[in-house]
């Protein structure tokens, strides 16, 4: 960025600079209003829509169209779709959120570690990240999730424990770049401690990717749950997308409409986040800046 | 009456693929309060490491600190405890990086950095550290401070950077100021703002400085005395006239030669012919000896010590015998 803002004397942060950039993204733009779209309706929806999504309120396997009342139709048990959907789109992103969460803290914290200090630290770090590596995901989510009983909790976690090797290199991988530069030694030259240089000084710089990184995450969270409850491994006591899936799968073939819908809701939302996390990634990537 | 800083026979070695190598090698050097002293040699010649080594900064590994000792106001700072040498960085040691593009935090306004700075080595808030810094950049010639502060690195030009990595040096009041090629990255009109900068810095701090440069100069501008390293010793060292005036070893001359001077009707401008051998392939004699015209059997056998031969110190057999 060698042209230089003499014109422009309002300060611009790297931040409100990506922001700018993201505005301009209408992929991206897209992708907020659907999310806000779910989450509004997902969280407030169900007051409004009333109605409890494990209550038997009509004839099992009721079309949608059909009755004016359940416009969505009702599952195999007659539970009313629509209070479902809005109820258990909330549990599906909390797990999502939460499962991105426990990614980016062991991720990031590994990752940190191992890149900054090198040497033993990395490898014994890498080691235990290898070995979390070639463990298949899903098998091992699963074990988790049966040995500790589903809940939300112990799904969000089993999620977080399976999926943060790929942050713990990436962020590595941005460490060892950013540790070489002189900026990191001219924070050490004035007395900065270790502790310091590392959450303070490359984190920020390193922020960027995994920003991008923890949303994409959420997405891929949200399928996971999906699968997991599909599996019959979910929460049995909470309705979630994933559940209603999971739940209605049997009868597939003599009823699309109670699979379907929850299958579009975990789409669309997957889809938002997804649409939101290459916007930021364009936002952040100065090579994609028209200047 | 011992010197503000003292490196005293300096050996740093570096482990690399083809075995230990020696960057330093009884590197011993001083400077007094007020003092300026110059460190100049060609890239590689160690005089950055010597920088870092003072700061505590040689990445270990690689490198190694294999012998001598570093004393500033009479305190050992090699193997003194990291607590008490993050307490100097930045306190009592300050150092100014050669390239103010990448020295400074791409993700934080200047005013934020140099509070930071501030606010690690003296007990004062947030609110109070911003103002000093506001204060500091008005010091270094910074327009509308106030502004400034508020921006990040990108939005200054070179030269505002540089200011800015000076203020964030001085802002604890160093009694040493290491300047790592404070300049080189830098326009020559720049140039000299940044060492009347530093010039007028010294006057008010009255810290010493050590100025390591390549810029000849720079030297004549700034420094009162001189070290000439070559392929990590000090092979030359005087006061600043006498190194430019009257300069003894023949990689010394060759340095002065280099010089472009008006009104000289020379056609080409003198070089050395060579460049530094690589640390790995010294041998036993003078790492000059293969660049030298003055070569004769001894110095490629017998390393020569710096020692006062006529004019001033100097590491030269055939100075020493008389014979250049």
């Amino acid at each position: 960025m060698s042209d230089q803002t003499t014109t422009e004397y309002q300060a611009e942060s790297p931040a409100r600079e990506a922001w700018r950039m993201f505005r301009r993204n209408i992929p991206a733009l897209i992708g907020v209003v659907m999310l806000t779209v779910i989450v509004l309706a997902t969280s407030y929806g169900t007051f409004l829509y009333g109605g409890d999504p494990f209550e038997i309120v009509w004839a099992p396997h009721e079309p949608p169209g059909v009755t004016p009342e359940f416009p969505m139709g009702t599952d195999y048990l007659g539970r009313d779709l629509i209070a479902g959907l809005l109820t258990g789109g909330g549990p599906t992103l909390a797990v999502g959120l939460a499962a991105a969460a426990i990614t980016m803290a062991i991720g990031i914290s590994f990752g940190a570690l191992a890149g900054y200090y090198g040497g033993w630290v990395d490898n014994l770090l890498m080691r235990i990240t290898e070995f979390f590596q070639v463990l298949p995901a899903l098998l091992f989510a699963m074990v988790l999730v049966t040995l500790f009983s589903p809940s939300l909790l112990t799904i969000a976690m089993a999620i977080g424990v399976v999926s943060w090797p790929q942050t713990a290199r990436l962020t590595r991988a941005e460490f060892l770049k950013i540790k070489e530069l002189e900026y990191v030694t001219a924070a050490r030259a004035i007395g900065a401690r270790n502790k310091r240089i590392i959450w303070k000084v490359i984190l920020p710089n390193a922020a960027p990717p995994l920003i991008v990184s923890a949303t994409l995450t959420i997405g891929v969270a949200i399928l996971f749950e999906a699968g997991l409850s599909f599996l019959g491994l979910g929460d049995p006591n909470v309705m979630s997308w994933g559940l209603m899936i999971g739940a209605n799968r049997e009868y597939i073939l003599d009823a699309w409409w109670p699979v379907t819908f929850p299958g579009l809701a975990i789409f669309f939302t997957v889809f938002a986040v997804s649409l939101i996390g290459d916007g930021l990634n364009d936002a952040f990537n100065p090579k994609l800046r028209e200047r | 009456m011992s010197a503000l800083l003292e490196i005293d026979d300096l050996r740093v070695t570096f482990g690399t693929r083809y075995g230990e190598v020696t960057a330093l090698d009884s590197v011993s050097l001083h400077v007094d309060a007020g003092e300026t002293l110059g460190v100049v040699g060609e890239s590689g010649c160690g005089k950055s490491i010597t920088a870092l080594s003072v700061m505590g900064l040689i990445p270990q590994p690689p490198g190694k600190i294999a012998g001598g000792s570093i004393r500033l106001n009479g305190e050992e700072l090699i193997g003194a405890n990291p607590a008490r040498l993050r307490g100097l960085r930045g306190g009592d040691v300050a150092m100014i990086f050669q390239e103010p593009m990448t020295s400074l935090n791409p993700v934080f306004t200047v005013g934020d950095q140099i509070a930071e700075a501030i606010m690690l080595h003296q007990n004062v808030d947030k609110a109070q550290a911003l103002k000093d810094a506001i204060a500091l950049l008005d010091r270094v010639g910074i327009p509308s401070p106030d502004a400034r502060a508020r921006d990040y690195p990108h939005q200054l030009s070179g030269g505002m950077r540089q200011r800015v990595m000076i203020a964030m040096a001085v802002s604890c009041r160093p009694k040493v100021l290491i300047a790592d090629e404070p300049t080189t990255a830098l326009d020559v009109t720049v140039q000299a703002q940044i060492f009347d900068l530093l010039n007028e810095i010294q006057r008010d701090f009255g810290a010493a400085i050590v100025l390591i440069t390549h810029d000849m100069g720079a030297i004549s501008e700034m420094a009162d005395r001189v070290a000439v390293m070559y392929a990590g010793r000090v092979i030359e060292e005087a006061s600043a006239d006498d190194v430019l005036d009257y300069p003894q070893h023949p990689y010394a001359r060759g340095l002065i030669d280099c010089i472009p001077a008006l009104g000289r009707d020379d056609h080409r401008l003198a070089e050395i012919p060579g460049v530094v051998p690589p640390l790995h392939l010294l041998g036993a004699g003078c790492a000059f000896a293969e660049r030298c015209a003055h070569k004769q059997d001894r110095c490629g056998l017998e390393k020569p010590l710096l020692a006062a031969h006529g004019h001033h110190p100097v590491a030269c057999h055939g100075i020493e015998e008389g014979r250049i």
